[in-house]
């Protein structure tokens, strides 16, 4: 038995060191660097206990991104698990081409992220750009719209491109929780007369509650991480109207060298993701307990 | 006669054996690429002629693509992972200086008679910063030049030589702009392209970004104007300015949508690839005033960390001979002999080019210099949305005396 515990110990013990050494100590050293005033040109570390963390809370910059990746993160994870949804129920339908388009459908997914931003750029170009020529055709506006260039439609904008390259990944999940919908509930449904929307709100989205919640902690998570849509699309601009914890960081650290700043943001949003990461592993344990006591 | 000739062969042998062959190192060289001319190829062949001439020597060359560079770079010194010897751009010279992670050159220079009459003046001022010498100039250009598409210029009966001053810019951006063609093509995204760009209008004004003691200074008079007339320009430049990049406005000047474009030379080689039929001016000023375009290039530096110095340097002075410079270069060499024969084989209106670069200012030399760029960035945003171009430039300042 003892032997056995030692076994297990040292099995684990490579991936324990692993996940030390490549995640928390970052994740530590981001912590106790953001205690610190430590700049590129002033490599020294000054101890300066909270001060950074107090100049950053009373500043406009810092509103401007918690209200951004708020805005962001909200957006799209609302518009992309609605729109997967969507897609799901239709893709589970026994339609012509169904396998074809379960396929075509992830193509926004496997995309490269520079690909998939680089590509809207262009879409919404205001004198190139695909959008604006069928808003002008269809007379809806006179000229060109600005959506990346205005503060008003630049996070907007982003959002549509985000939900775009991001919405397969929740159709995967969901398609994959439709077929596991007990097929006999349905049918007792139908039996008493419930129509489609009845049957999608009262047994379809019920049994799928806790997948739904899952899916929607993963893709908060992975959106409020989303580095590389904002950057390719306005690199945090125009002004800041699109910059959001990773883009702010980044900017900070790579692109100012202040990285005493930059590990302060990257704190926040260590701190965010933490609560998330507590939500989505309360949500799984309930389910767990859920199917365990079925 | 036997005994003497064995001796020699044996003296002779043991000289052989005892004398160990000269170590040969490997030095890390990195560079970036900024425009799609095979560069590295010509690298390639500059690095095998280096390392005959130095048997010594083995140069391991790294090539980043220029939007890369920045941040492989500082991540590689933050890591204790520096190259030896690598090019640095001019507006990291006075931070990389600051942060003390490269090598003054000054004696290595004085010991090589190696001044600054050899190089761009700019070039050179861009090395310097606390009164030392951080880098050798390596290659050089000037934002902006003025290109304009001669079709669209005859078809509005627009003098090309107009554009070298403000007012006749201005009027030609007016006749060249409508029936969905634009005459400006302004820019002001997030980048460096939008401070280089903003700053040759203040340079051209006479006005200045910071003061000697670093002070900002964009509230002067004179940058006021510029802001103020760039603002003007507003009108004549195609729509989405405040996400308008440079590459932007060449793609809508190369389709025949927009009639000018402010770029350096470096967009030479991309028009003339093109079947437009272009022309260019060397900048733009208030009449009475001389053109003055904004420094941009790269310095070759050595770390503190590199391990073999003496052959870095070896390297940087052969990079930067005049039969060297021009062949490994895709701006323009900082060697002022090399840069001549460059631009006559290479560059269309060589002798505008030269005399531009000979007028151009550099960017300020402050460690903090990627800070004012931004504030600058929001600067450009804040005039070309609309902003009073005087409560702009006071914001502005407000945010860079705040840097001190």
């Amino acid at each position: 038995m003892k032997r056995g515990r030692w076994l297990v110990f040292l099995f684990v013990s490579p991936a324990v060191i692993l996940v030390g050494v490549l995640m928390y100590y970052p994740m530590i050293g981001t912590v106790i660097d953001s205690l610190y005033a430590t700049s590129f040109i002033d490599p020294t570390p000054k101890f300066v206990g909270l001060s950074i963390y107090r100049e950053i809370l009373t500043s406009i910059d810092f509103a401007e991104v918690v209200r951004n990746s708020c805005i962001w993160t909200a957006g799209v994870v609302l518009l992309q698990n609605v729109v997967g949804f969507a897609f799901a129920l239709l893709l589970d339908q026994r339609l012509p081409g169904r396998a074809l388009m379960r396929s075509l459908v992830l193509l926004p997914w496997v995309l490269p992220g520079v690909v998939a931003a680089i590509l809207w750029r262009f879409m919404f170009d205001p004198q190139l750009g695909l959008i604006n020529s069928f808003l002008i055709r269809l007379h809806l506006s006179g000229q060109g719209i600005p959506w990346l260039a205005q503060t008003s439609t630049a996070l907007p904008a982003a959002i549509v491109a985000a939900v775009w390259k991001g919405f397969p990944f929740s159709t995967v999940v969901y398609l994959a929780g439709l077929q596991h919908v007990d097929a006999e509930q349905i049918e007792a449904a139908i039996i008493d007369g419930a129509g489609q929307l009845r049957r999608l709100f009262d047994v379809v989205l019920p049994a799928m509650r806790e997948l739904i919640a899952l899916n929607v902690i993963l893709t908060t998570i992975l959106t409020f991480n989303y580095f590389d849509m904002i950057w390719v699309l306005t690199r945090g601009g125009p002004e800041n109207a699109t910059n959001i914890f990773p883009t702010r960081i980044f900017e900070l650290a790579f692109g100012e060298f202040r990285f005493g700043e930059g590990a302060t943001y990257g704190v926040f949003s260590i701190l965010v993701l933490t609560l998330l990461l507590a939500l989505y592993a309360a949500i799984r344990r309930g389910a767990e307990r859920k199917s365990a006591g079925a | 006669m036997m005994i003497p000739r064995i001796l020699l062969a044996a003296t002779a042998l043991m000289a052989v054996a005892t004398t160990a062959p000269a170590q040969t190192v490997t030095l890390r060289f990195w560079d970036n690429q900024q425009a799609e001319s095979g560069l590295s190829i010509y690298q390639k062949e500059a690095v095998q002629r280096f390392e005959k001439e130095n048997p010594n020597i083995k140069v391991d060359v790294t090539t980043v693509p220029y939007p890369e560079y920045q941040q492989r770079l500082l991540t590689a010194v933050q890591g204790g992972n520096a190259p030896d010897v690598a090019t640095l751009d001019q507006i990291w010279i006075a931070a990389f200086a600051k942060a003390g992670v490269i090598e003054p050159l000054d004696a290595r220079a004085g010991a090589a008679g190696i001044t600054s009459a050899t190089f761009f003046k700019g070039a050179w001022d861009s090395a310097n910063y606390d009164g030392h010498l951080w880098g050798i100039p390596f290659n050089v250009d000037a934002w902006s030049f003025t290109y304009y598409n001669k079709r669209l210029l005859q078809q509005a009966g627009v003098d090309p030589q107009s554009l070298l001053t403000w007012k006749g810019l201005a009027a030609a951006g007016k006749k060249l702009t409508g029936n969905g063609r634009f005459g400006i093509g302004l820019f002001g995204h997030k980048g460096e392209d939008t401070t280089v760009v903003l700053d040759s209008f203040i340079f051209s004004n006479g006005g200045k970004v910071l003061n000697a003691d670093g002070s900002c200074a964009l509230t002067s008079p004179q940058s006021v104007a510029a802001l103020r007339y760039l603002q003007s320009l507003v009108p004549y430049a195609p729509r989405g300015i405040l996400n308008a990049a440079s590459g932007d406005m060449r793609q809508l000047f190369l389709n025949g949508s927009l009639a000018m474009e402010f770029w350096p030379a470096l967009e030479q080689p991309t028009l003339l690839k093109s079947k437009l039929d272009w022309g260019f001016v060397a900048g733009t000023a208030p009449a009475g005033k001389t053109p003055v375009g904004t420094y941009g290039g790269w310095n070759l530096a050595i770390f503190k960390s590199a391990a073999h110095k003496d052959a870095a340097w070896k390297f940087i002075r052969f990079l930067t001979r005049t039969d060297v410079n021009g062949s490994v270069v895709d701006l323009i060499p900082a060697n002022i002999a090399a840069a001549k024969t460059f631009l006559a084989g290479k560059r269309r209106g060589p002798r505008r080019i030269l005399k531009y670069l000979e007028d151009a200012a550099p960017r300020p030399l402050s460690p903090r210099y990627l800070e004012v760029s931004n504030i600058e960035v929001t600067l450009a945003q804040d005039v070309y949305s609309g902003k009073d171009p005087g409560a702009a430039a006071s914001t502005a300042c407000a945010a860079i005396d705040a840097l001190h």
